[in-house]
This record gives structure tokens, sequence and C-alpha cells, in this order.
């Protein structure tokens, strides 16, 4: 009988201790539960402390906004944390990005930090909200003041301290080793981790590459070179052929540009003309957008092609694909990186032979370096990048106006391990197109082993607006012109 | 001792036992017999306390059946239908057990295995389940867990029915030397011969009525038969007639 | 009740050993309840999988009548899980029967009603009484919207308005379930499948040892022993117990060990089951085991023959699930705490929730076991009663 009892006594232990351990279970911080825009599931986000370095102000007293997308299946794998780009966009802005990584989710954690700067980590937006002000000087007194008020805050952000933020957020959410996801200038700041922090990394996605070395403000060469390739892709498409010659009608366009024809140029929200005058550089920096995304680039030769004929409706269509686009950048953070990072490493001559015989010109450049003049931080340099050995798949757009494949191809010798997938005509940022979300969860569980690419091949670019009733559905798209066009042509 | 105290009994309102009496001597061999319907099951049944009655009283040993009943149960030893047996045990196994819920433990519970053992002449069957037993060797473990605890009474329902000669003549051994020891046995029994060999008194059932009791010679001769079964038909289903071997209360 | 002064522990062991020997020993019975247990975590995994394959893999066929008329429409269909063949001329219905999933044709002058703005029409020929035909619509519907999309969106842009005009507002769908809970619509139907197990596995065995006892008659033997007639039926109830017992556990566990393999997570469900929460889902079956262990034998001791006892005892078996999926569609609020002292209610919910992952409270447990457990309690003692009922000892 004895024995029975205390047998039912360790049974009922054990019931206790079954019943108690889900609400005790936890070794890493619980956080809180919480939503992003553009992902329908809870996450968890944290405030992640972080010290003050001495004789710095700019308080941060409510920590690193973390937000981590849970495994579905924690089976021990490591994280993948998401790297915004900008300077200044924050990685809360890259929630949708959950749902093409929804396979790589099922068994790693994604991990989003703001930088100290953006998005919830106390963004730095300097008051440029929504709209940019078309002036460039009114822009310029506006960041000056902003600057003047926040200098030490401005100062003290860095790649250096984002990537050491990182670590320390790794080191507080009781990851090993992590994988890191960068888009744009994310790249440049997942590389810069990998050169200071080696050991904890496991892998690197680069999703339109900035390496260390490249100046990635001189983007006038790369936007001209993917207008070129668009121009290349009309022309072998019958129906967008028939637009003719739209780059030629766009380099005078440009050219010609009137204080009247940027007055007049049509607001594609209210219809009426725009409030603030789209001046040329204003419009050279719209199309530059336009080639960021493939589908809007589709719509450029048509627009150009009816803006040379007076009918600017279509070009103002265009800008409105981007309209949403402007809020996420903390340009507070976006020039203290910028300027300290890149811009002050680019020289006046290196301006001339990068602008020469562009569309851009110098459009693109002027605004940070008018920007930079307002905004004075010191030159922050990083060392020449010493070789590493960690798996890297790197993912470019052939028609990335400002982070060509050749910056993947030809400046990254040092990491011996990398493999490159380049999207025919793709834009800027490719991970969320057609077979690449599952390379990257193949890459991620196997990094050692080369990706079998050939499905990267069947990524099309959109079909071009060829007419006011968009693409040629009735066309023959892909094969020969029909015989009546080409005759009457 | 066993006393049956004028017992009645009904089911579904059909009277099956009428103020049935009689009274059972230690060291005797004393058989029960009568008619299908007569009422012999439901009088053991009674006996044995797995039925009550609706009036009387049972006595096994001066204690009263459905009183108390597990102290009753101690002084009893039941063969009934040999089908109950659990095929999926051996007969160790099924020894040992009703042994140990008889209370045999330890030494006490060793010595009187192996006694049944011997004295059953199990030694070949001990290790095996009792699945395909012959109905002899049923018999013959039937018997070991009904002696197992050496209990006082041993009533057996029919205990030769479908047994082989050598069975038969092992079970008659057994009685007849139990009797010896001075337990007191009950059976009932359909086969004259072994009735009349076997039995010290007979008791004869017709109508939930004793109405015949006595030495087999003494049946034959108040009946005025030459054998046991002629006077077992004029009893059960003919005239009545008295004998001194048992009090018991005739029709 | 006779006197519980009488108790013999050893002569209760003696009595609950024979009673496992004789369940243990019966093949038949463990065949069925090993069978059992493991046929329907087995048929959960395989049809979870099939469907999870099914929905992610399955091609289905879309054959485009007058494809010529729109090369491009032709090829933006085209999918990794829509195959289109163009066709220049057939029949839907006899497309239909043949080997595709849905026909889709093109107006007459498709092309140029396109141009002109004028709405031209497309037929989608379906057979709404065939099970691939949903799916292909779903993916047809898909690409058609996706390339909607696009056209609708360089028509406002030719004129000079920003597509973001359509959508006056946007919409957040923001999810409070856990990627555990959503496991729940799946495993939902677990917990009355484990008690059904309970119910199957102990039913030879409980028949076995009641009925069948009586009919061989070893009852009447057992009967007389000297020991109340309560232990009697609290051996058999353990004995039946242990085996319905084993088989929920062999469920279990099965259950827990074939989730990995299930595509749960691909269902963006969480694998939330812990060790500890298997072993509590093991302990709170127990009581449950018990008494549907004992109302089994009360039932099969009540019933005129063996066969008798195993048809009703089929019966009983399909009341828990019946009990528990009427309750289910009836849409009652089990969520008030007095519904967990509610046996096989108690129980579902207990389960339900451990095997998402959420926390139960462990009073409550407590009190429902308890309740279970005095139902036991009760029911030996009305089995023993029955014990002595003659009627009981069959035909007289």
């Amino acid at each position: 009988m004895v024995r029975i009892r205390r047998l039912l006594w360790g049974l009922a232990l054990c019931l206790g201790s079954a019943l108690a351990s889900p609400a005790i279970a936890q070794q890493a911080p619980a956080g809180e539960r919480c939503y992003l825009d553009g992902w329908g599931d809870a996450l968890r986000c944290y405030r992640v402390p972080v010290s003050q370095s001495v004789g710095q102000s700019g308080h941060f007293p409510d920590g690193l906004a973390v937000m981590v997308a849970p495994a579905v299946n924690d089976g021990g794998r490591e994280p993948l944390y998401l790297l915004a780009g900008g300077p200044g966009q924050a990685a809360s802005e890259l929630a949708p990005l959950l749902n093409a990584f929804r396979k790589v989710n099922r068994e790693r954690a994604i991990v989003m930090v703001d930088r100290r700067g953006a998005g919830r980590s106390g963004a730095f937006r300097c008051g440029f909200e929504r709209d940019m002000p078309a002036d460039l000087e009114q822009f310029s007194r506006q960041l000056a003041d902003c600057y003047l008020q926040r200098a030490d805050f401005a100062e003290s952000l860095s790649s250096r301290q984002t990537v050491a933020d990182l670590e320390r957020v790794r080191r507080y959410l009781g990851h090993g080793r992590i994988a890191l996801w960068g888009g744009s200038w994310g790249t440049r700041t997942a590389l810069l981790y990998q050169q200071w922090h080696p050991q904890s990394l496991s892998a690197l996605v680069l999703d339109a590459v900035a390496p260390i070395d490249s100046k990635v403000f001189l983007a006038a060469s790369a936007a001209e070179e993917a207008l070129r390739e668009l121009e290349r892709d009309c022309v072998a498409d019958p129906e967008c052929a028939r637009l003719g010659d739209w780059k030629g009608d766009l380099n005078r366009l440009l050219q010609g540009w009137s204080e009247q024809q940027a007055r007049t140029f049509p607001d594609p929200l209210t219809g009426a003309p725009a409030a603030e005058p789209v001046k040329r550089w204003v419009l050279a920096n719209a199309v530059r957008a336009a080639l960021y995304d493939p589908g809007a680039a589709a719509q450029l030769p048509y627009a150009v092609r009816q803006a040379s004929r007076g009918n600017y409706l279509p070009l103002s269509g265009l800008t409105g694909l981007f309209i949403n686009n402007a809020d996420s950048m903390a340009m507070g953070l976006t020039f203290s990186v910028a300027c300290a990072e890149s811009l002050n490493r680019i020289s006046a001559e290196e301006v001339a032979r990068d602008s020469a015989d562009t569309f851009l010109g110098t459009a693109f450049f002027d605004l940070f370096h008018s920007g930079c003049e307002a905004w004075p931080v010191s030159a922050k340099p990083y060392g020449a990048p010493e070789p590493r050995d960690h798996p890297v798949l790197l993912i470019s757009g052939s028609a990335d106006p400002i982070t060509p494949p050749v910056y993947a191809e030809r400046r990254l010798d040092y990491l011996p391990n990398r493999q490159h997938l380049i999207v025919a005509g793709g834009g800027h940022i490719n991970s969320r197109r057609g077979c690449i979300p599952g390379l990257i969860a193949r890459f991620l569980n196997t990094p050692a082993e080369p990706l079998d690419k050939t499905c990267v091949a069947g990524i099309e670019r959109p079909p071009f607006m060829v007419d006011a009733y968009g693409p040629a559905l009735g066309g023959k798209a892909g094969a020969e012109p029909a015989a009546e066009e080409v005759a009457s042509d | 001792m066993i006393e049956v105290q004028s017992i009645d009994k009904s089911f579904a309102g059909q009277r099956v036992l009428r103020e049935l009496g009689f009274e059972i001597p230690d060291g005797r061999i004393t058989a029960l017999l009568g008619a299908n319907g007569a009422g012999k099951t439901t009088c053991l049944r009674i006996v044995t306390g797995l039925l009550r009655a609706d009036a009387g009283r049972v006595l096994l040993g001066g204690r009263d059946v459905a009183a108390d009943p597990l102290a009753a149960r101690r002084q009893l030893g039941v063969v009934g239908d040999r089908e109950g047996l659990y095929e999926r045990l051996t007969v160790e196994e099924y020894l040992t057990l009703f042994a140990r819920m008889q209370g045999l433990a330890g030494a006490a519970l060793r010595q009187s295995l192996d006694a049944v053992r011997e004295e059953l002449e199990l030694g070949e069957l001990w290790k095996r389940r009792t699945r395909g037993f012959s109905q002899g060797e049923r018999m013959k473990v039937s018997l070991a867990r009904a002696l197992v605890h050496r209990p006082q009474h041993l009533i057996l329902d029919e205990p030769t029915r479908g047994l082989d000669v050598l069975a038969a003549r092992l079970l008659r051994r057994t009685l007849l030397r139990l009797r010896a020891e001075g337990t007191t046995i009950l059976f009932s029994s359909h086969v004259m011969s072994e009735v009349a060999e076997l039995s010290d008194c007979v008791l004869v059932m017709a109508d939930g009525r004793i109405v015949g009791n006595g030495s087999p010679a003494e049946l034959m001769e108040n009946t005025g038969s030459d054998n046991l079964e002629d006077s077992f038909v004029a009893l059960a289903y003919g005239s009545a007639a008295r004998s001194e071997c048992i009090e018991g209360t005739p029709a | 009740m006779m006197g519980l002064g009488n108790f013999s522990t050893r002569r209760m062991a003696a009595l609950l050993r024979k009673e496992m020997l004789e369940t243990w020993r019966d093949r038949r019975a463990l065949w069925m309840a090993v069978c059992f247990s493991l046929l329907f975590p087995v048929m959960i995994a395989g049809s979870t999988t099939f469907f999870v394959k099914k929905h992610a893999e399955e091609t289905t066929r879309l054959a485009l009548l007058g494809a010529e008329r729109a090369p491009l429409l032709e090829q933006r269909l085209r999918s990794d899980t829509l195959k289109v063949d163009a066709l220049e001329q057939g029949e839907p219905r006899a497309l239909l029967a043949g080997d595709y999933d849905v026909v889709l044709q093109l107006g007459e002058d498709f092309a140029g009603d396109y141009r002109n703005f004028r709405t031209p029409q497309l037929y989608l020929y379906v057979d709404s009484s065939s099970t691939a035909t949903g799916r292909a619509e779903r993916h047809l519907q898909e690409r058609l919207g996706k390339l909607q999309q696009l056209v609708v969106g360089q028509r406002l842009v030719a004129r000079g308005v920003a597509p973001q005009l359509l959508a006056p507002w946007k919409l957040e769908v923001r999810d409070v379930s856990t990627p555990s809970g959503r496991g729940a619509m799946l495993l939902a139907m677990v917990p009355g499948l484990l008690i059904l197990t309970l119910f199957v596995a102990s039913l030879a065995t409980s028949v076995d040892t009641s009925a069948g006892e009586r009919e061989r008659l070893s009852l009447e033997t057992l009967l007389l022993q000297p020991m109340p007639a309560w232990q009697v039926i609290a051996a058999k109830t353990l004995a039946v117990a242990s085996m319905g017992w084993l088989g929920s556990l062999l469920a279990i566990a099965a259950m827990v060990a074939l989730m990995p393999a299930m595509p749960l997570a691909e269902l963006g469900i969480q694998q939330a089951t812990t060790t500890a929460g298997v072993i509590t889902m093991g302990l709170l079956l127990l009581p449950l085991a018990l008494l549907v262990a004992v109302v089994q034998i009360l039932l099969a001791l009540r019933s005129q023959s063996f066969k008798d006892a195993q048809t009703q005892l089929s019966i009983l078996q399909l009341a828990p699930v019946t009990v528990l999926m009427a309750l289910d569609m009836s849409r009652v609020e089990l969520d008030h705490p007095l519904w967990q002292l509610v046996p096989l209610v108690g129980q579902q919910q207990w389960l339900k929730s451990l095997l998402v992952g959420d926390p139960v409270s462990l009073p409550l447990v407590l009190a429902g076991s308890a309740a279970s457990l005095l139902l036991v309690a009760m029911a030996v003692a009305l089995g023993a009663r029955a014990l002595r009922r003659e009627s009981l000892l069959g035909a007289l």
C-alpha cells in the first residue's frame, strides 16, 4: 500500500509540473504581442536597452525597437535578421517581406531591428514626413535647422553603432549565430557586421548589394544602364517597339524642360497642376525611381512617348506609383550615415565621370550633395574588407538603377563562398519575386551547396504598357510583329 | 455441519423452494438427488451464499451465510460447473491466486499448493494453461481450487458428469479421504450408481421440497425397491417415505 | 456495500493480478486495442499530409479556346499551378469530360473590344460537380485577378491617375490566434478520438471479464471467494481500464510521434504539444478510463448474453463522440468552469488545450478528475449490488 501511495504522489507531482510548465518555460525574454502593417500574424516586440556612449547626447530611454516573427516550429535553426536600406529605412517597414519568407519563417525566427533614428527607434525625420520639398534650397535649409537642433545625435549615428546594436540585440535575444538578409543599404550593414562580428554570423543573403567600397550615390551611370536595358527589352517586344525612339524623347524632354512645363505638370492624385512645380531634377529622379520597379518601368516607354507629344498624364500617373514610399525614410538618419560614410568619399571628377551622357546627370547626386553640406558630420571611414568565408547569396536585378549586378560581380572577391542570382530585367530588390523566396529558404538550410538557378530565368518583365488600354493582350507578345503593322510603320 | 432451516425462494412469483430444511453432518458424504427443476441448484446456491433465501437461514459451521458471508466462505469449498476455469491462466497461477484470495500466503500457501498437486495428480498439468483441458483435467483443477484452503465444507454440483474412469476414481478417492478427515461433503448428482457407492446419506428433492432422505439402503428399503434408481423415482414422482438418517422436513 | 473493514490488500492484490493476467493475455483484445489506437493517429497524419500535398502540388489544367486572339493573356495566365493549353477549337463539355478542369473561352472579337475599352466577355466553363473544378477556378481567378489589376493600373496611369485612388483605404488584417492555436481546428477531433479510443480499446476486455465470465460460469466461483463484491468490480474495472488507458496512451504517443511528420508548419500551425503536456494528457485520461471501464462492465453485466453485451457496448461507444459532437455543433459555450466538472466534456476541453499548448487550470483539472472518480466509486458500489442479483447468475 505504501508503495502505491508513493507512486500516486509521484504522479501528482508530475501532473503539477506539467500544468505549471507552460507558464514558466521561457529562457529568452518574452516580449510583447504586437503587429506590423503588411503582416497579419502577431509578432513579439521588444525594447532592447542600449547604453549611451560617453559624451554623446540624443536620449535613448526607450531602447531599440525589435520585432520578432517567431518560427512556426522552432527547431533551433539560426534566426534571420532583416536589415533595411536607406540608410534611413526602418526594418519594421520590411514586414511585408514576411509573406515571401513564410517558408523561412517556418523553422527560423525572423528578426527586425529598427536601427537608432529609424522607425520605432526614435525616427530622426527632421520634419520630412511624407512630401519631399521640390525646392533644393528649402530642403537644405530645413536639414540644416534639424542638424543644429540635434547635432550630437546626428554625429552619433553610424554603421558601426548599428552593427554594435545588432550584436547587442543578438545577445539580448539569446541567439547563437544568426543569418542576415540585407536589402540595398542594408547589405552594407550586413557586410560590415560580417567584418566586425564574423563569429556571430552563419550566412548572408544580400539583395541589391552595396559593397563596402562602392559609391552608391553615384547612380547616374547605373540608372542610364538600366534605362538602356529597358530600351533593349522594349525593342525586342513588337508592340513596345512601335513606340519608337522614346529614349531619345526622354533626353529631349529633360533637356528642354521649361518652367512652364514644371508648373503645369499635373498632380496624379488631384488631377490639378502640381502644387510644387515639377522641376527638371525632380522629373529625372521620378524616371530613375520608376526604374526601381519593373512594373513601373514597363510603363515608362509609353509615358515618355506621350509626354514628348505634350500629354503629361501618363508620366504624372507613373509618379503616382511612388507616392507612399517617401515616408519610410528618416532623413536625419539617412544623411548622418550617407554623408559620413559615402558622400565624403566622392570627388568632383567621379561625379562628372558618372553623370556624363546620362539622362539623370547629377540630379540624384545633387540632392545628397546639397543635403550633406547642411549636415556636417565627420567622416567615418571603414577599413578595407578582409576575407570572410561565410556562405553568401547575392541577388541582383540586371536593370537595377542603383546597385547594378557589377557591384556583386566585381567588388566582392574577398568572399570566396558566394553565389549570385541575377534576375533578368529585374529592378532594385528581387527577394519577393518568383522562385527567389524558395531559393533563399534553400540557401539558408544548405548554405554550402550550390543552388539550382534555372528557375530565375523564368522571372519575366511585366508586360509593357503600349497604349491607353494598357498591355497588348491581343498583340503578338514575344512573336514577330504582325505583318500589316510592320507595313504601316 | 451445514444447517438449512426452512428456506423459501421464489423467482418471478414462482416458488422454487418451499420451507426447505435439512442438516448435513460432518464427516459424511451427502448426495442431493432431484429431477431437473427440483430446485437443487437454487438450493446449493443459497447454501453457498450466492443467492439469498426469501425466508429461513443457512448456517455453515454455525455461521449465518447471509449475515457473515465472508467468514462462511472461508470454511467453504465449492466445485461448481467445471467451465469456471480461466483459460489464460496456468494451473499453478490459477490455484495460487485463489489460495491468496482465501488468505493464504508464504509457507502455508506453498504447502497447500504442494498438497493439492500431490493429491490430485496435477504435476503434469501444473505449468499449463487450462485452455483445452479435458473434462477430467478440468474437474481436477476445480477440485484443487475448492480444496486448496482446506475448507470444512465442500459442496459439489454434479461432479462426475463427463468424467472418465480414472478421473472419477480419483474424485471418489479424494472424497473418501476428505470424509475420513471429517469434512462435510454435499454433492448433487444424477448418477445413481455413484450415489449408491459414495454417499452415506441421500436427500431426494422434488418440487422444492425434501421428499426423502436416508442412507441408500434405507431409501431402497423404505420404497421397497431393489435399486436406488427405483426408490428415487418412487420418491420424486410417487409416494413419500421417511427415514431417520437425516432429520428433515418431508412434505 | 459489504464492510470496507474486511478489506485485505493481499486478497485484493491476488484478485487484481488474476484480472490483469486475464486481460493482458487476451491477444485478440490486445490487438484490437493496439490497432484502433494506432489507426486514428495514422489516419489524421495521413489525411493531413495528403491534403497539404494535394493542395500545394496539384496543378490544374485550363483549356483556353480562342487563345490566338490574345497570346499575351495566355502567357500571363500560366503559372506553376495552372497549366494552360491553347486550343483552336473544342467543345467545352467534351473538354471538361476529358483532361481539363476548366475551360476559358475568349469572345469572338476579344482583342478589338479590349483595345476599344468595350469590356469583352470571357466565358468560363466549369463542372461544379467535379472536385478539381473549384481549385482550378481559384487558380484561374488568381491569375486573372492579377492580370486585371495590372491592366487597370496601367490604364489609370495612362490617364494620369495614381492607382492608389482606387484604394480609398487599406485593410490590414491582424490575426490574434497563436500559431499553435491554429492547430485547434485540425486537432479538434483528436480529444474526441482519444476518448473514443478509450471506449474501443476497453470494449472487448470489459465484455470478456463480465458477460464472458458469467457465460463461462467462472464468475460464480469468483463470487464464492471470501471477498466483498465491490472488490470484484473494482479489480475488473482496474484491469479493463488498464487496457483502455494503454490504448489511449498509445494513441497519444502515436499522435505526438507523427506530428513532426505532418506538414503542420506548412499550414502555419505550430506544434506546441510538450512532453509535460503529453504526460499530463495521459494522467488526465486515467480517471476517465476507469469511468468508461466501470460503466462498460455494468452494462455488460446487465445484458442477456455475451453477444448482447457486445452489441450494447458497441452502441455505447458511439455515445461519447455523439455527445461531444452535439455539444460542438450546438455551439454550447463550454468555457464555464462548471463544464469541466462533467466527465468527457472536461477531459475533452483539457486535451484540446494541451494539444495546442495552452495551459489548463490545475484546480479545475483536479476537481473534474475527482468528479469522475466519484462517479467511478458510485458505479463500483452499484456494480457490487448488481452482483447480488439472482438474474445475474443466469438461467436457473
